[in-house]
């Protein structure tokens, strides 16, 4: 593996570079983390030479929507990162103000540079077992707190998140929006109501027009209610003026957010994404969405042309949340961040989310990575493995990674189980979510956090390894609450006390 | 408590049924399923996007079965949701006796 210091030319492919023009056989030239150069020039004499002759080279691609952390997240979110072409990704919507702090705390160490989407909710997206529309669930939105996070964070937000959906009308929408423009952010926002069967609001035609240019709207070929196209098929006159305006139009696949229906009718009239991303999450990573190159490649099948699906995941992305100076091109300067990839002559079959599919000649396929220069071989599988979005508790064991933690840890666990026993929660089921518990339980979580000294991260694992057999991340409120209270205080001083690891 | 009673399943043949198989008992559709320690019924549709269980797939040794629309997966004991806090299914013991099958809710 190349390590990220190391001279690198990636010699002999076919570069595809909007920001440069460069669309034809260059060499890439890379040194310290940084691209040096595109086009002919004598290697530096040190430098590894990769021939990547056949292949197609682009700067790293970004993904503006996947779910990485909390109640959607995966295990290993690199497996959907640089293990996939990807260099650059976004959390759409998984923290928010009340648990950015343990997004960060928990993803600091991946591979993949990861921004945060953050959702107008404190707690961030609650996951598929809510309504996500419940406009009660989003409690407060303290001001202060985001001003405070957005002054010495400001690198890690991207956009501000809401989701387009529920029966209380376009408030949240304008309120996420305020919120938006006191942080200086783009407003990105769900459209396609997938929850509520008849609402008294439909709240897509809002979001196109509440947002601004430079806003963004993802989803835009779903097929829920909400549709960007009338009932005779036609793009909606509000869309049109959305564009106009210069609102960005996020593709969003997802697994409830693409329907070849609306994507092949909409794009008869021109209406097309700015912007590709997967909305890679545990419920629709086995299929239908997989991977973000599955996502081109439908791209590719739906009429967009290569050089066209390349923009929407480099130069086009890395301008809508303002990456520019980082990512999206292969200017000299630029990092490293490289994807190289073939495009597939075959006979392929891509599914939307509605069990249809299409037949496809051309299929994209990531071969190497590299972020700030170090190398990444493509590994496609490695993200559908069971136990990289399986989010299990491990009821009837305690995890094995709860042996290896330390004696600050197991205090503190002991400590939390009998702080907990003096409240008590009942497990919310598929139509409640009884958030205020579950901001209390994280309250108590960080109370007696702090009265121990432990810091975060420590307090965080602690938890998590004594239910979870692999290092999902979610919010600490949401996991407590999701618990039977006797199990999660049993468990917890079982682990404390390294009753059953003994065993 | 007194034991639930068994009900002849509709719509189900000893003789070379395949599996998944559809059935009914007192008028409800299910899906019936061959695992490792004999047969398990399941309501018919997953309650989260309603995606027939017919296509489901049995997994973590038989003992969970996993609706392949977005792999809500549930536990054919209780029917719990594992990955989906919240949601649930029925599930159904199922006997076979003297050429007839019996189910009753297991949950």
């Amino acid at each position: 593996m190349n390590s990220a210091s190391e001279a690198l030319v990636l010699k002999g492919g076919h570069v595809l570079d909007a920001e440069q023009g460069i669309d034809g056989i260059a060499d890439v030239h890379v040194a310290d983390g940084k691209i040096v150069h595109v086009g002919p020039r004598n290697a530096a004499p040190d430098a590894t030479i990769i021939d990547v002759s056949g292949s197609y080279v682009s700067a790293g691609w970004i993904d503006i929507h996947v779910h990485a952390y909390g109640t959607l997240g995966f295990a290993n979110p690199d497996t959907v990162g640089v293990y996939q072409g990807v260099t650059s990704f976004v959390d759409a919507g998984g923290p928010g103000i009340g648990v950015l702090d343990q997004f960060m705390e928990l993803l600091g160490h991946l591979e993949t540079s990861l921004y945060a989407g953050a959702f107008i909710r404190p707690m961030g997206l609650l996951g598929l077992n809510f309504i996500e529309g419940d406009v009660r669930t989003l409690g407060e939105v303290p001001i202060t707190r985001w001003v405070d996070f957005a002054r010495e964070h400001r690198d890690m937000l991207r956009y501000i998140k809401c989701n387009a959906i529920g029966d209380y009308g376009p408030g949240t929408l304008k309120l996420t929006k305020g919120l938006a423009q006191i942080l200086g952010l783009p407003l990105y926002m769900h459209i396609g109501e997938f929850q509520l069967q008849n609402p008294e609001f439909l709240l897509a035609p809002e979001a196109f027009r509440i947002a601004e240019s430079g806003d963004m709207i993802t989803h835009l070929y779903h097929g829920n209610l909400g549709k960007v196209i009338d009932e005779k098929g036609k793009v909606l006159p509000v869309v049109r003026e959305a564009e106009r305006r210069g609102v960005i139009f996020d593709l969003g696949f997802g697994g409830y957010n693409f329907s070849w229906k609306v994507a092949e009718t909409a794009f008869a009239q021109d209406l097309v994404p700015h912007t590709i991303s997967s909305d890679l999450q545990q419920f629709n990573v086995v299929r239908p969405v997989k991977s973000l190159a599955n996502v081109m490649s439908a791209m590719i099948r739906l009429g967009l042309t290569l050089p066209q699906v390349i923009e929407r995941v480099t130069r086009n992305p890395a301008k809508a949340i303002s990456l520019t100076d980082r990512a999206g091109s292969l200017k000299p300067g630029m990092p490293a961040d490289i994807t190289v990839f073939r495009v597939n002559s075959g006979e392929f079959e891509l599914f939307d989310c509605y069990t249809q599919s299409r037949k496809a000649e051309k299929q994209i396929e990531p071969l190497i990575t590299f972020k700030n220069g170090k190398r990444f071989d493509a590994d496609m599988a490695m993200g559908q493995e069971e136990s990289n979005w399986f989010l299990q508790i491990a009821e009837d064991h305690v995890p094995e990674r709860a042996g290896a933690l330390s004696a600050a840890q197991r205090q503190f666990l002991s400590s939390l189980a009998a702080r907990l026993s003096s409240t008590s929660w009942e497990v919310s089921n598929a139509e409640r979510l009884d958030i205020g518990k579950a901001l209390e339980l994280q309250d108590i979580f960080h109370r007696e956090r702090a009265a121990q000294g432990l810091r975060l991260k420590d307090a965080l694992q602690a938890v998590y390894a004594s239910f979870l057999d692999q290092p999902f991340t979610m919010q600490i409120g949401l996991l407590l609450v999701r618990l039977e209270q006797p199990f999660a205080i049993g468990r917890l001083s079982d682990v404390s006390g390294q009753r059953h690891l003994a065993a | 408590m007194t034991e639930r009673p068994w009900c002849e399943l509709g719509g189900l043949r000893t003789d070379n049924t395949k599996y998944p198989a559809r059935a009914s008992i007192e008028g409800v559709g299910i899906v019936v399923l061959k695992t490792k320690s004999g047969l398990r019924g399941v309501q018919r549709s997953c309650p989260h996007m309603q995606g027939t269980m017919m296509n489901a797939e049995l997994v973590a040794n038989d003992t969970m079965v996993r609706c392949p629309l977005h792999v809500f997966t549930f536990r054919l004991s209780d029917g719990k949701g594992v990955n989906c806090p919240g949601f649930k299914v029925t599930i159904y013991e199922i006997k076979e006796e003297d050429g007839k099958f019996f189910g009753r809710v297991a949950n």
